[in-house]
């Protein structure tokens, strides 16, 4: 039976090293972002609104549950991300007019909800600092999305800010839009280790039973 | 059976016996189910079966709480039950994950019965029961994935419903039946919901009632592939067997939690599974004027799906597909071994056995992947070799050179 297993782990391994390479997307930069850091939630809350959601928005999430996860109360959040403009029950929804999108840049400009579960945040992460200017058209493209119709709108940011600062604000992004990706993680983190102890605990427990109970079972 | 213990003590108990078989279906299936004492891990996946099932039809009602079948509302709601519903991610994560560990359960259960024959006289109706548990399985599977309505639920749902199409004659219409429109619609989910909710459940229960019940008709088989009931003590109890309960339902409950840990894992700290369980396309609302890059099935309809890619035609293709699983049908008789267990069996047998394992491992891998030349290539080498285990099977079964089978269970 061992041998078995071992066979069988052999072969699901083996496709997976013959066949790690390919692939035609650009190398994706790490975001090495954190969802326990709620500093870091916040600043990319702000920024995400001040930056963002002139065109975008990330509809399935409401201010209040934002306000709840990352450290805020009702106020703040909507002092912070809509200048008092929403009600903290209200979903997050970009500043711009229906239609404007498409006339200004030819397309609607996507909901940024679960871009970070569909890309994932290296993605995001990679795509904001991935803009460079073309010397000879002097406009400005993203080396993951050729010919993108979103323009840089970090640009001034990257431009005046410490090297170090604007990395760390792309960064904060990226993780506000991994946590707008699915809010329970921080929840499931959180619970699963304690499930994983008590589950733990009852292996032991009922290995006990069945060996109490199956004491008198001649072999 | 002793009709002393049968008698209930409790006058409550007695009342409802009176008038309901209670104590006498309790003891025929659990408190005197006698099961051979040596049974090994292979045997916690039926169990574990029917506890995902559990799983599935709870999470299940929670989920239909708060999910609505409609193309514009689908997709939204399922957002709404991870953010807005009260353990709306707990329910829907147990529910996913419990799909793919049915999955995996089932397919550990299946390769029990290659294993020690269980498949075999006179245990061939558990087998059919099982693999028609097995296809109903499938269906609602399938008809589940596409109720989240994201681009991968959308297109594989196309996909698998076009193949109808490729059925002589009949197939355009039938599939145009099946979706009640042209394309994946409002009404394909509609319908869909309709049978992963009510229909496909239902009969599931009823089939796996039918499969326990022809089980404790026969008695279970065991890794030895001997028949218990062939020695019995003055009592007409088998000396190798012991009570279902309490021995195997502690037993069981052990291996419950064993299962839970690791489900636990996978709900808690990976619940896309490596973008197996949940896939990344399905992110993102289903689309039909934007075709995905690259359209693949979840996992566990891989192989299935490598064996149709195989074929170069598509109606031929379609017939590989159903021919993989109908095969497996008729395994009590392709078998003509009259030893049960792989531990008495010859040398044959656990090659092809080992082949036919090889090759639904890798197929189920190429079924993920893009199909490129070479990797068509492979799949073609690996569908043959997973059809010719039936076919030689028949032919070297008979002539085995098999070890002697004990008396009793060792």
């Amino acid at each position: 039976m061992k041998r078995f297993f071992s066979i069988l782990t052999l072969l699901i391994a083996l496709p997976g090293v013959v066949f790690a390479s390919g692939g035609h997307q650009p190398e994706l930069e790490k975001a090495n972002n954190s969802l326990a850091d709620k500093d870091s939630l916040q600043r990319g809350a702000v920024l995400f609104s001040n930056y963002c959601m002139a065109c975008h928005s990330v509809k399935y999430m409401r201010y209040n549950r934002i306000a709840r996860d990352i450290g805020w109360d009702d106020d703040t959040v909507v002092a912070k991300m809509s200048k008092g403009t929403a009600r903290v029950v209200d979903n997050v929804e970009t500043r711009m007019m229906p239609g404007v999108g498409q006339q200004v840049l030819g397309k609607t400009p996507p909901d940024l909800s679960l871009m970070a579960r569909l890309r994932g945040t290296d993605y995001i992460y990679s795509f904001l600092r991935g803009f460079e200017l073309d010397e000879t058209t002097g406009e400005w493209d993203n080396k993951l999305l050729q010919g993108t119709s979103m323009p840089h709108v970090l640009e001034n940011m990257q431009r005046h800010f410490k090297p170090e600062d604007y990395v760390q604000s792309t960064r904060d992004i990226a993780n506000f839009l991994e946590y707008v990706g699915e809010p329970a993680k921080l929840q499931r983190y959180d619970l699963g280790w304690k499930v994983l102890a008590f589950l733990f605990l009852l292996i032991i427990l009922t290995y006990l039973l069945k060996k109490e109970y199956w004491r008198d079972v001649k072999h | 059976m002793q009709t002393q213990e049968n008698k209930p003590q409790n006058s409550l108990l007695a009342w409802i016996d009176a008038r309901y078989p209670l104590v006498s279906t309790w003891n025929l299936h659990v408190g005197q189910y006698y099961a051979p004492k040596n049974f090994n891990f292979w045997y916690f996946f039926g169990s574990l079966a029917l506890l995902v099932l559990v799983n599935q039809i709870l999470t299940g009602v929670w989920l239909t709480m708060s999910f609505k079948p409609s193309a514009v509302e689908a997709f939204n709601s399922v957002e709404y039950i991870m953010r807005d519903v009260e353990w709306g991610w707990l329910i829907r994560y147990l529910h996913s994950t419990g799909a793919s560990a049915f999955f995996i359960v089932i397919y550990l259960h299946m390769m029990r019965g290659l294993l020690y024959g269980s498949y075999k006289n006179p245990r061939e109706l558990i087998w059919l029961i099982g693999m028609l548990l097995f296809l109903v399985l499938m269906a609602e599977a399938f008809m589940g994935y596409l109720l989240p309505w994201g681009q991968m639920s959308f297109w594989g749902a196309q996909v698998i419903i076009s193949l109808f199409g490729a059925i002589p004659v009949i197939g355009p219409d039938l599939a145009v039946w099946i979706r009640g429109d042209f394309v994946i619609s409002d009404a394909t989910l509609n319908r869909f919901f309709a049978l992963h909710v009510i229909a496909l459940p239902l009969v599931l229960i009823i089939l796996v009632f039918m499969h326990i019940v022809a089980l404790h008709q026969v008695g279970s088989n065991n890794p030895d592939g001997v028949e218990i009931k062939k020695y019995k003590n003055d009592q007409g109890l088998p000396i190798d067997g012991i009570p279902f309960h309490p021995y195997y339902s502690v037993k069981d409950l052990f291996g419950t939690s064993v299962f839970l840990f690791f489900f636990a894992v996978v709900v808690f700290y990976m619940p896309e599974g490596g973008g197996y369980f949940l896939e990344k396309p399905n992110f993102e609302p289903a689309n039909p004027l934007k075709t995905p890059d690259h359209i693949a099935p979840v996992w566990y309809f891989t192989p299935f799906y490598a064996i149709l890619r195989a074929v170069p035609d598509k109606l031929l293709g379609v017939a590989a597909m159903g021919g993989a699983i109908a095969v497996l049908f008729a395994m009590p008789w392709l078998d003509r071994c009259k030893v049960k267990s792989i531990r008495y069996r010859g040398v044959s047998y656990k090659i092809l056995l080992t082949m036919l394992v090889v090759s639904f491992v890798v197929l189920g891998w190429l079924g993920t992947q893009p199909a490129t030349p070479e990797l068509t290539k492979l799949a073609r080498i690996f569908t043959a070799a997973y059809f010719l285990f039936f076919i030689i099977l028949p032919f070297t079964s008979v002539s085995e050179r098999t070890k002697p089978v004990p008396e009793r269970v060792s």
